[in-house]
């Protein structure tokens, strides 16, 4: 049976970046109009700092607040995060819609990075929020160990591998039984070395104690490290889940 | 379709399931000379150095000489198996995404469950280790903080497959699971050994220079760890497909 | 048959099977379908009409055997093939926080539209629905969705639509509708239909085919259907259950 040797891609008209700003557009703009993830992920950021607030306020004078302030941030911005990233895919699990993108000539790449960016941006826009309200809460007062402009890498580096990783995880996690409670299962113990480096490079930045800019860097290099090889298998194997 | 396993195959004119239970015998009895050697007769070594000295349990630890060091020559083989037999889990789940065979499943499961049973045992032995040596019964060091974060991951491979009823999407998720925490086990391992951490000692231990005995020791007990895992695996994958089949026949029998 | 990508068949099926383990779903189903023909599918529940149509339309790919739609195959030219097909199911895949103007819009930048703008205009008159362009969908009734629905299906001008039980769960006047607009733009396209109605299935076809347990029980031209055995073999086939 002779084949033309046609291009059998796809035709010359179809454009990846229509289509990936199409559907980010998509998801921005539902998001706007329902506030939904928005609001709850910033309610609950503010409601664990309250959680925080309980938990140290035993702890004495003495304290020093400064030693676990990256951790407690961290661990804020994780489980706001794991709401963020149920609900940016429920909607399309509604009306059947996830059936309509795949059935559309979108290369499913484009599907995963659609989502993955969009995740990130609303998870950017929390840590806007939380960080400020974190400081006045927790830091008032209290000198940042390292220079300011070292603050914003490591959040970003954790940031990224949440949205990139917690899309893949997110997207698996909606189509099962369990579906919200499935994600911290398999979410926390993937994301474990990327917030270890995150918390590492924060609290060096925080604290300032001798010899930070090493671990600092370091802890920089291993998470971006991290972002690099867990973005490249979730980016490879996005397109066999959301068929299946 | 039938799957066969190698149970059904000769290797060098003995069937493979011969081959089962003289690995099985072998692996016991490397074992256990392993055993009697860690023991009775390999010297005492220099325990754990750590990289400064710490105060753990109010106590000033630099380094010991340990009979509880013995348990090395468990534990280490235990945790190398693990990690060798989670790699299958990744593997079959590439072939399974590859080639859609449910055979491919099946045996990324049966390699999963053995993973755990060997994960398991390496946390056990490696605290039983840490108590001895540390005198408390818990440390994070990276070592034991990787593979307790490994058993989360098994763990969690278990809880997704059975919260999906479909057949197909549950084995192509826990494929795709399966792939992302084999790679995130030696991330975890690198970034927790990488980074210093006032709370997580970085344990540095002398498993460079093993000489004679010792090494006489290891090697028995990391092959004798090794066949055992392949006979576990392979009764399990043996006991699936008969049950595989018993439910063909039910089928064919009702339809 | 021909072998070159100008066919004259809508469908060519080969021998197409899906099986998972011990699980058939389709087994050896085979038929031709020429371009600009209806052909509904009848079966029982799991006989597998919906696997089939999501083999067709790209969702799913087989285990064995070939599928081509418009010449194209289904595995090896599939991205090419979705631009060439349209869906319309009994969800009405649209986003309900979203307007009908923005939903429309949205697909046409999906399937990459030359002119989305006038293609968006002509179709909502067509399911007249223009007054309605700027409410959210989620005001809509069931009805209108549909409607809504099919102008989607319709906005990359597919060679081929598929139809996923359209008909459950709309009310008489919507049916009406939904009945007029496809007799509208029959001539343009050709239609794959499953459907539990067996009179409106057959009134609408050109072709009709039956499933029971993935294999295919009969496969055959309107004309050629002698309607009082269509019936008992559909009774038949239907009343046996799932696979």
């Amino acid at each position: 049976m002779a084949e033309t040797m046609a291009d059998t891609t796809k035709s010359a008209h179809i454009s990846s970046m229509r289509q990936f700003k199409a559907i980010l557009k998509k998801d921005i703009v539902m998001e706007l109009r329902t506030k939904e993830m928005l609001t709850s992920m910033g309610l609950y950021a503010v409601l664990v700092l309250v959680v925080y607030q309980i938990a140290l306020s035993q702890a004495g004078s003495s304290f020093d607040v400064l030693r676990i302030a990256a951790g407690l941030l961290w661990l804020a911005i994780i489980f706001t995060s794991l709401l963020g990233l149920n609900r940016s895919l429920v909607h399309e699990k509604d009306q059947g819609c996830l059936d309509a993108l795949l059935l559309a000539p979108v290369d499913r790449p484009v599907i995963f990075f659609a989502k993955a960016i969009g995740n990130l941006l609303f998870l950017s826009i929390v840590v806007v929020i939380i960080l400020p309200l974190f400081y006045f809460f927790f830091l008032a007062g209290k000198p940042l160990g390292g220079p300011l402009w070292m603050l914003p890498l490591p959040l970003i580096v954790g940031c990224i591998g949440i949205a990139g990783v917690g899309t893949l995880l997110a997207t698996m996690s909606v189509n099962t039984n369990g579906k919200d409670l499935i994600l911290p299962v398999l979410f926390i113990p993937v994301m474990f070395p990327l917030l270890y480096a995150s918390v590492a490079a924060t609290t060096a930045v925080l604290i300032g104690d001798p010899g930070y800019a090493t671990v600092y860097w370091n802890s920089i290099a291993l998470g971006a490290g991290y972002d690099a090889i867990m973005l490249l298998a979730a980016y490879g194997l996005y397109e066999f889940i959301i068929g299946a | 379709m039938t799957d066969t396993t190698v149970s059904q195959r000769r290797f060098l004119g003995i069937p493979g399931n011969t081959w089962t239970l003289i690995l099985l015998g072998l692996g016991a009895v490397l074992t256990t000379i392993d055993f009697v050697l860690a023991f009775f007769y390999t010297p005492l070594v220099v325990g754990a150095q750590v990289a400064e000295t710490r105060i753990i349990n109010g106590i000033a630890v630099s380094n010991q000489l340990l009979f509880s060091q013995k348990i090395f020559y468990f534990h280490v083989p235990v945790a190398i198996g693990s990690f060798l037999i989670f790699f299958f889990t990744a593997y079959y789940g590439v072939r399974f995404l590859m080639t859609k065979q449910k055979k491919y499943d099946t045996r990324a499961r049966i390699a999963t469950e053995v993973t755990l049973l060997f994960v398991i045992l390496t946390l056990i032995t490696g605290d039983i280790w840490t108590r001895f040596e540390w005198g408390v019964w818990w440390v994070w060091e990276p070592r034991l903080t990787t593979y307790f974060i490994m058993t989360l991951l098994v763990v969690a491979y278990f809880v997704l497959r059975s919260s999906i009823e479909d057949e197909e999407r549950r084995a192509t998720y826990a494929a795709v699971f399966g792939i992302i925490a084999f790679l995130d086990a030696p991330i975890s391992f690198a970034i927790t050994r990488l980074i210093p951490s006032s709370v997580h000692p970085v344990v540095l231990r002398s498993g460079g220079g093993l000489t004679g005995m010792q090494l006489l020791a290891f090697l028995l007990g990391l092959f004798g760890m090794l066949m055992l895992a392949w006979v576990v695996y392979q009764v399990r994958l043996r006991e699936e497909l008969a049950r595989e089949r018993i439910e063909g026949l039910k089928a064919a029998l009702e339809g | 048959m021909t072998d070159t990508h100008t066919t004259e068949l809508a469908l060519e099926v080969r021998d197409l099977s899906r099986t998972f383990g011990a699980r058939k779903a389709l087994d050896g189903v085979t038929f031709d379908l020429p371009k600009g023909a209806f052909l509904s599918i009848f079966g029982p529940n799991g006989a597998g009409k919906t696997t089939m149509l999501k083999v067709l339309s790209t969702l799913t790919n087989p285990s064995k055997g070939t599928a081509r739609v418009m010449g194209l195959d289904v595995v090896a030219d599939s991205v090419k093939l979705r631009e060439q097909i349209g869906f319309i199911s009994h969800n009405p895949l649209l986003y309900p926080d979203l307007t009908a103007e923005e939903n429309l819009e949205f697909f046409a930048d999906l399937y990459c539209i030359p002119d989305a703008p006038a293609r968006i205009e002509e179709l909502l008159t067509a399911v007249e629905l223009e007054h309605r362009r700027l409410d959210d969908v989620r005001t809509f009734s069931r009805g209108m969705t549909q409607r809504l629905s099919i102008a989607r299906a319709l906005l990359a001008r597919p060679d081929v639509i598929f139809l996923d039980e359209p008909y459950s769960g709309l009310d008489p006047h919507a049916m009406d509708i939904l009945d007029s607009l496809i007799s509208q733009v029959r001539d343009q396209h050709t239609f794959v239909m499953i459907s539990h109605d067996l009179a409106k299935g057959l009134e609408l076809c050109s072709h009709a085919l039956i499933l029971a347990k993935g294999k295919v029980v009969l496969f055959e031209e309107k004309e050629a259907i002698d309607p009082e055995a269509f019936s008992t073999t559909y009774r038949e086939t239907v009343g046996m259950g799932v696979s």
